[in-house]
């Protein structure tokens, strides 16, 4: 009850103009960047970084929440107009979506997917409103010990699961975890790593990292195939955008279904939105009774995925607002927003700033509805952005992110280290290492050894503390056993 | 560049922090960790990574994107890349002594030739055009501090 009441404390705000249109900007911003490829959610709100400092801060993160659900609604249209998915949660929708669109029920795909992405989303909504409160009274127990195993653990989460391989991964997280060592240690003032630059001793700024890495590395290796130029083709928008009764009848269940799938994996370390979304359509292809249109476009193959994906959505806000733990880039680069505002997150965030996470969870409920809204009627202008040449959306691209990057602190060694970082991210896709780990590594590093130091401090240099503590050892075992058991299980499998 | 080269790369990276760890000056407090454990681990588990991706690459078990069908670039790569990391060091040039727009037209341009459009004034349009709008949004509409838009003199 007292979740509901603060929620209508929230909703009081979020429905106020200045933060409902933040909201919509949010939304329209996150449609857009969904739609069109090469730009993410995670750069959209690394970009906007900048702005912190000239918007209050409830009005900021409606508008990066309204960024990020509205990523997630958007990939759905180029997966099934063009086959090529925005965001890489929305691969699996192309499956069938795009098939839909071939056989003239291009409307009805993009109906089911936002009908689908809007009951997820206000499934995942839900829960995040009624599991948070829990998890934070968990969390009131965690001491520095459990917060450093807890960081181990989604550290290793997100290095060891993402990706196609886990070595790569490892080595993507070091990366991370050494860039985030970068500057003056707060505790004693001694810099590290500087090479007696003084715009290194505040470190290295997550925007100049994620948005070298996401735009200007992704438009390097684009540049580099030289394959971009040869775009692909548009299906054309046929068909009524009005479900029929069997495509209700056939949706409803797999939309239920994606979205139960998708909060608590999205919740996880390292779920992400890509496993839900996949487990969701198998699960869709076993139990359809028309599991031979599958391959040739089946709806429940396009309704179970999207619901998953805005459902995982919602569940990725968990960790970030409960524990102040990132498990996505994106939830990475919002908790540095937070430190932009001088917010501390974690457990403390919902009662020292229960006004922002209040309206924050409210404005994802009018969110969800601003994109139901906006989604379908304005389904023609997202395909004519999908015309732009790539030429001039590269440039735009590269110039807004140069501008965001050189507007921070109007400096050109910032501009630099963007296109150093730019060529670090061109080699990390050439050679198949994840970009997720290396971001969430840079953000806890600091964060990480500050609760080391403060345990150990305690335990008065103890490290078995982190294993005798009882919650602290579970979290370091499951840590463990994520990195030892799947190479054993692969090996398992390959000798049988 | 092949997996290995990365290999060898990496490899020097973790020489060059482990030589950076090395320089951390000991703090003068009296602290149960102090400022240098935290970064030897990590570069020191870095190095077995490296090392590990070094070994795997060596024997062949590393990706390139750049070895998949349909993934190999076509002719040109290299003055693609060189063109896109041109425009963004004109604008590093430029940017104090003319401002925002032109070093941002410059920086477009560059891209935009990256991605096969030929350096014409119809470029130029429109990358001005895009470095203005962004120009006018971030710095007119939002207070972003990007400094003026053109140089004083103009």
């Amino acid at each position: 009850m007292e979740a509901f009441d603060a929620l209508m404390g929230g909703f009081a705000i979020a429905l106020q103009p200045t933060t409902l249109m933040w909201g919509f900007v949010g939304c329209f911003v996150g449609t857009l960047v969904g739609v069109l490829p090469g730009i993410g959610p995670a750069l959209t709100i690394a970009l906007l970084l900048p702005l912190t400092y000239h918007v209050p801060a409830t009005s900021m993160f409606v508008m990066f929440a309204g960024i990020y659900y509205g990523a997630a609604y958007g990939g759905s249209t180029t997966s099934i107009l063009l086959n090529t998915p925005g965001e890489s949660a929305a691969v699996v929708t192309a499956l069938e979506g795009n098939k839909m669109a071939r056989r003239g029920r291009a409307g009805q795909a993009l109906a089911t997917a936002a009908i689908g992405s809007f009951v997820a989303g206000t499934i995942g909504t839900l829960a995040l409103t009624f599991v948070a409160p829990w998890v934070v009274e968990a969390a009131l127990a965690f001491g520095p010990a459990e917060y450093f195993s807890l960081m181990v653990l989604s550290v290793v989460a997100v290095s060891a699961v993402l990706g196609n391989s886990m070595l790569r991964g490892l080595v993507a997280l070091g990366l991370g975890l050494l860039l985030g060592m970068v500057g003056v240690d707060l505790q004693t003032g001694q810099p590290r790593f500087t090479f007696g630059r003084p715009e290194l001793l505040d470190g290295i700024e997550v925007t100049v990292a994620a948005v070298g890495l996401f735009a200007v590395g992704e438009a390097l290796y684009l540049a580099w195939q030289g394959r971009e130029s040869k775009t692909g083709e548009v299906m054309k928008l046929s068909g009524s955008l009005w479900m029929s009764k069997q495509d209700w009848a056939r949706s409803w269940k797999p939309w239920f279904r994606g979205a139960f799938f998708g909060f608590p994996i999205g919740a996880m370390p390292a779920g992400g939105a890509e496993l839900p979304t996949l487990l969701s359509y198998y699960t869709e292809k076993k139990l359809s009774k028309h599991p031979e249109e599958f391959g040739h476009g089946a709806i429940e193959g396009v309704a179970g995925p999207e619901a998953a994906n805005n459902a995982a959505a919602a569940g990725v806000l968990m960790p970030l607002l409960t524990l102040g733990i990132p498990t996505s880039a994106t939830a990475a680069i919002m908790l540095s927003a937070f430190e932009g505002y001088g917010i501390q997150t974690g457990p403390q965030l919902f009662s020292q700033q229960g006004s922002l996470v209040w309206t924050l969870i409210a404005s994802l409920y009018i969110g969800n509805v601003i994109l139901l809204v906006l989604n379908l009627p304005l389904v023609s202008l997202w395909v004519k952005l999908l015309k732009i040449p790539p030429p001039w959306l590269y440039a735009g691209i590269i110039v807004i992110s140069t501008a965001g990057v050189y507007g921070a602190g109007n400096s050109v060694f910032n501009v630099g280290l963007l296109f150093v970082f730019g060529l670090l991210g061109y080699i990390m896709r050439r050679f198949d290492f994840p970009a997720a780990p290396l971001i969430v590594g840079l953000i806890l590093a600091p964060l990480g050894e500050q609760s080391m130091r403060q345990a150990l401090t305690i335990s008065q240099g103890e490290w078995s503390t982190f294993f005798t503590r009882p919650l602290s050892g579970s979290l370091m075992a499951v840590a463990a056993m994520l990195l030892i058991v799947p190479p054993l299980w692969k090996r398992y499998n390959a000798k049988r | 560049m092949t997996p290995f080269r990365v290999a060898l790369l990496l490899v020097t990276l973790c020489g060059v922090a482990a030589w950076q760890v090395t320089v951390i000056p000991e703090s003068l407090m009296q602290m149960t960790v102090g400022p240098v454990l935290a970064p030897g681990v990590i570069v020191g588990v870095l190095s077995v990574f490296a090392l590990l991706y070094g070994i795997s690459a060596w024997r062949g078990r590393q990706a390139d994107e750049s070895l998949a069908p349909d993934q190999s670039p076509l002719p040109g790569a290299n003055a693609r890349v060189l063109s896109l990391l041109g425009g963004g060091a004109a604008f590093i040039a430029l940017v104090i002594p003319l401002g925002f727009v032109i070093p941002g037209t410059l920086c477009g341009m560059g891209v935009a030739r990256a991605f096969d459009a030929p350096l014409s004034p119809k470029s130029a349009l429109m990358c001005g055009a895009i470095a203005s709008t962004f120009w006018f949004v971030f710095a007119q509409l939002l207070g972003v501090g990007l400094g003026p838009a053109l140089p004083w003199w103009f």
